[in-house]
């Protein structure tokens, strides 16, 4: 192995694919945040396989931030990394840390339950449950517990409403969920995530099973929760992490290239291969 | 350029020789089903429709009065045919050397010693054959039917009444309201016998029935044979105790082996690490699918009723000793035994349905901060809800056909009691019951009057078959109607 480089270097791409650890381009911009989320020097593996390379990121509060890159460059897993859904597959080993709000996420002795509970996650396949519309959205905090009726029906109509579905299916409730077109369903399932009010909304690909009308109508809605929601993104679609997004981060066989505003990322990156990247030259 | 052709391949090119094959496989099995489905029915509907009476007189002198409940054709043996008049056996060897012969079920037991007799076609006094207006057709409580032409009714030695007309008239009314302990009856041979009112179950004039009177004697037939006891070593009467042992004990079955059964398959499937152990675990289920139901039967025996049950007996029911309570068998036990029997079906179809939920699904709901059984419970079971209930469809059909290990561990041909009853405390496990499938063996190979015996084997088979049907449909109306609020599948 070759010792680790610092920028600017030659061949990154190169560099990375020849398994070395190369540290990303982080723009100052970023440093100025309040994190919400840290991840720190973090590494997974399925089985012997190497996925993730010692990745460090910092999600800004009340931000979206976007994750871009080529497929199978590890996207899914550091989303999945976050609330800890890569503990369900067999095989997986992780170094590193990441913190929810100064929590650690993979200490010894974490509550996985307490801790999935503190964010929502949007599925690239939208997945609703076997049960009503009104079940689906207020399923998180039921299964916490939550009987009072009254609270479940508010907490479901301000879900709904954050997802701009509630007047679509307002008269409808009742009815079970898989009777929503594809569209609604992954409104519906936004609308399952953020009703708990997480810390962090972790979306994987959110609209790339929707037809434009309903991506945009998703995108509006990502757009419509910053501020009050942090949203952690993975996203194919240049234009759409350009609208909704105000941080990316693009990515390259598990390690992080560039992170920075999306603004100056998308208009003047530091780095000609994030350029080449964002203008389709590759990947 | 053109190249070589090659018919064969063409024709399979195009399909068709696939087509007709796989579509004649589904023939050849729909028309098996069919036919047997059909054979069952069209003899088990037959079976109670009231036929004539016919009386004929062969060349010896002897009269035969009955209905005729088969006819056939047969080749007489050499010794037979020798002593016939050679004009008969002309005319026989002029044909096929074949002749026919007709079954005529007499009756009258108590005075002929025989239920049934052939009389051959040769044999027939020329105009002998006769449809006797007013000969009547006795059911009894005991010695099988009667055949003969009511005389009078009397008290006694005294004669009421020698008027046909008022005879006939109490007869219609008979059992229930006849006014009159006994009636005489003149058989075909002349012999007169006194039938006391009491044993009479039914009696019609056969051959004097409108198509109306002909449809209430099947109806009351009917009735009879799904609401009454069996009499007459059970080839007689009905079957209810029967079709009441199938329908508890196949109930019971399921209720005992649907949770076992779904538990097994959540542990299999949700919890269990995948590996060797869990696939070893897997193929010996499917093996036990295979293990020849007796097999069960006698372990239901050795360990249920002997083990289990004499230990029961020796804690709680000792003062009974040395008569078993539990220790011998019964409806827990044959419920216990079936539900091992079918446990394979419910866990292989409850893990294929479990295996059909996405993934995704219960990625969903861990997301949303649920523990591993609130997901099971909340998105995984009703998800996978309808096919359970496929496999509690498969067991109930299953258990409901099975008669081997049934013989073995509680089921008997005839059964004092009910296991269900309104005495405390209702429902007795320890007692041995009636079930339709065994009722079908008994009445098929262990009946004494097994002419009498085979057409309620049919209908008793139909029974049977009816039965399994009802429950399964009941069981898919339950299951769609919990699958709506859910995925919506379908069967
Ligand atoms: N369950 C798994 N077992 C083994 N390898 C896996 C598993 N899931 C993903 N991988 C591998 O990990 C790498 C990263 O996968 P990941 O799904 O994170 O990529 P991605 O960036 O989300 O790609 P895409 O944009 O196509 O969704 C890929 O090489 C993939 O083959
Ligand atoms: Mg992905």
């Amino acid at each position: 192995m070759t010792q680790p480089v610092t920028t600017p270097h030659p061949d990154r791409l190169a560099a990375i694919a020849a398994g070395t650890i190369v540290p990303a381009v982080i723009h100052p911009e970023v440093g100025a945040e309040d994190p919400v989320l840290e991840v720190a020097d973090f590494s997974l593996w399925y089985g012997a396989k190497r996925v993730l390379h010692d990745v460090s990121l910092a999600v800004p509060r009340g931000r979206v931030t976007a994750l871009i890159g080529p497929s199978g460059c590890g996207k899914s897993t550091l989303l999945r990394g976050v609330n800890r859904m890569n503990d369900l597959i067999d095989g997986v080993r992780t170094t590193g840390d990441m913190r929810l709000a100064g929590d650690s996420i993979y200490g010894r002795g974490v509550d996985v339950i307490e801790l999935r509970r503190r964010m929502g996650m949007v599925f690239q396949k939208s997945n609703p449950f076997p049960m009503s519309i009104r079940d689906n959205v207020t399923y998180a905090l039921q299964i916490n517990g939550e009987r009072n009726r009254g609270v479940l029906d508010a907490v479901c109509r301000r879900a709904l409403e954050g997802a701009a579905l509630w007047d679509e299916v307002a008269d409808r409730l009742g009815d079970s969920a898989l009777g929503l077109s594809g569209g609604q369903q992954q409104r519906l399932c936004i609308a399952r995530a953020i009703a708990a009010e997480p810390e962090v909304l972790l979306m994987d690909e959110p609209c790339s099973a929707l037809d434009p009308i309903a991506t945009s109508r998703v995108e509006e809605l990502i757009l419509a929760m910053r501020g009050e929601y942090t949203v952690l993104i993975v996203t194919h679609n240049m234009q759409q992490a350009s609208r909704v997004s105000d941080f990316t981060a693009f990515m390259y066989l598990g390690q992080v290239v560039e992170y920075g505003p999306t603004a100056r990322l998308f208009t003047n990156p530091r780095l000609r291969e994030t350029e080449d990247y964002i203008t389709g030259r590759f990947g | 350029m053109s190249r070589p052709s090659r018919p064969a391949n063409a024709l399979l090119a195009r399909n068709e020789p696939m087509v007709w094959l796989t579509g004649a496989g589904l023939v050849v099995g729909l028309l098996m089903v069919v036919a047997l489905v059909g054979f069952v029915f069209w003899q088990g509907f037959a079976t109670f429709w009231p036929g004539p009476v016919v009386s004929v007189r062969t060349t010896d002198g002897v009269v035969s009065m009955g209905e005729v409940t088969r006819s056939e054709r047969f080749r007489p043996e050499p010794s037979v045919t020798a002593a016939l008049a050679p004009e008969v056996v002309a005319a026989m060897q002029a044909g096929d050397g074949m002749v026919g012969r007709r079954l005529v079920r007499i009756g009258n037991f108590e005075l002929t010693g025989e239920h049934f007799r052939w009389v051959e076609d040769f044999r027939l006094e020329p105009g002998s054959e006769s449809l006797p207006e007013w000969a009547y057709v006795f059911e009894r409580t005991a010695w099988g039917r009667f055949y003969g032409v009511p005389e009078a009714y009397l008290d006694g030695e005294s004669v009421l009444s020698e008027d046909p007309a008022a005879v006939r008239a109490m007869l219609a009314r008979a059992p229930a309201g006849a006014a009159a302990p006994a009636v005489r009856v003149r058989t075909a041979d002349g012999v007169l016998k006194d039938l006391p009112t009491a044993t009479i179950v039914r009696c019609y004039p056969a051959n004097h029935l409108s198509t109306t009177g002909r449809i209430g004697v099947y109806a009351s037939r009917w009735r009879e044979f799904l609401s009454a006891e069996p009499r007459e070593a059970n080839s007689e009467g009905g079957v209810f105790p029967a079709i009441f042992g199938t329908v508890v004990m196949t109930l019971a079955m399921t209720i005992l082996v649907v949770p076992f059964g779904v538990m097994a398959a959540l542990y299999l499937r949700e919890y269990a690490k995948q590996g060797w152990l869990t696939s070893i675990v897997r193929i010996s289920i499917n093996n036990l699918a295979g293990v020849p139901s007796i097999v069960f039967g006698v372990f239901g025996l050795g360990f249920f009723s002997y083990v289990v049950g004499g230990r029961i007996d020796a804690l709680f029911f000792a003062d009974a000793l040395p008569n078993p309570t539990f220790g011998t068998g019964g409806l827990l036990w044959a419920s216990l035994t079936l539900a091992l029997l079918t446990l394979p079906v419910v866990i292989v179809a409850t893990e294929e349905a479990l295996a059909a939920v996405p993934t995704s699904m219960r990625e969903g709901s861990f997301a949303c901060g649920a523990t591993q059984w609130q997901t099971i419970r909340r998105v995984v079971l009703p998800r996978a809800l309808p096919g359970i209930m496929t496999g509690a469809i498969l067991a109930m059909a299953r258990g409901a056909g099975e008669v081997a290990p049934l013989m073995l561990v509680g089921a008997v041909k005839l059964a004092p009691e009910l296991p269900v009853d309104l005495n405390f405390p209702f429902v007795h496990a320890q007692r041995s019951f009636m079930h339709l499938g065994f009722h079908i063996y008994d009445l098929g190979f262990q009946s004494q009057n097994s002419e009498a015996a085979k057409p309620m084997v049919f209908t008793t088979t139909m029974l049977l078959m009816s039965i399994v049907l009802l429950l399964n449909a009941t069981a898919i109306w339950l299951r769609t109607r919990m699958g709506r609020s859910g995925s919506g599948s379908k069967f």
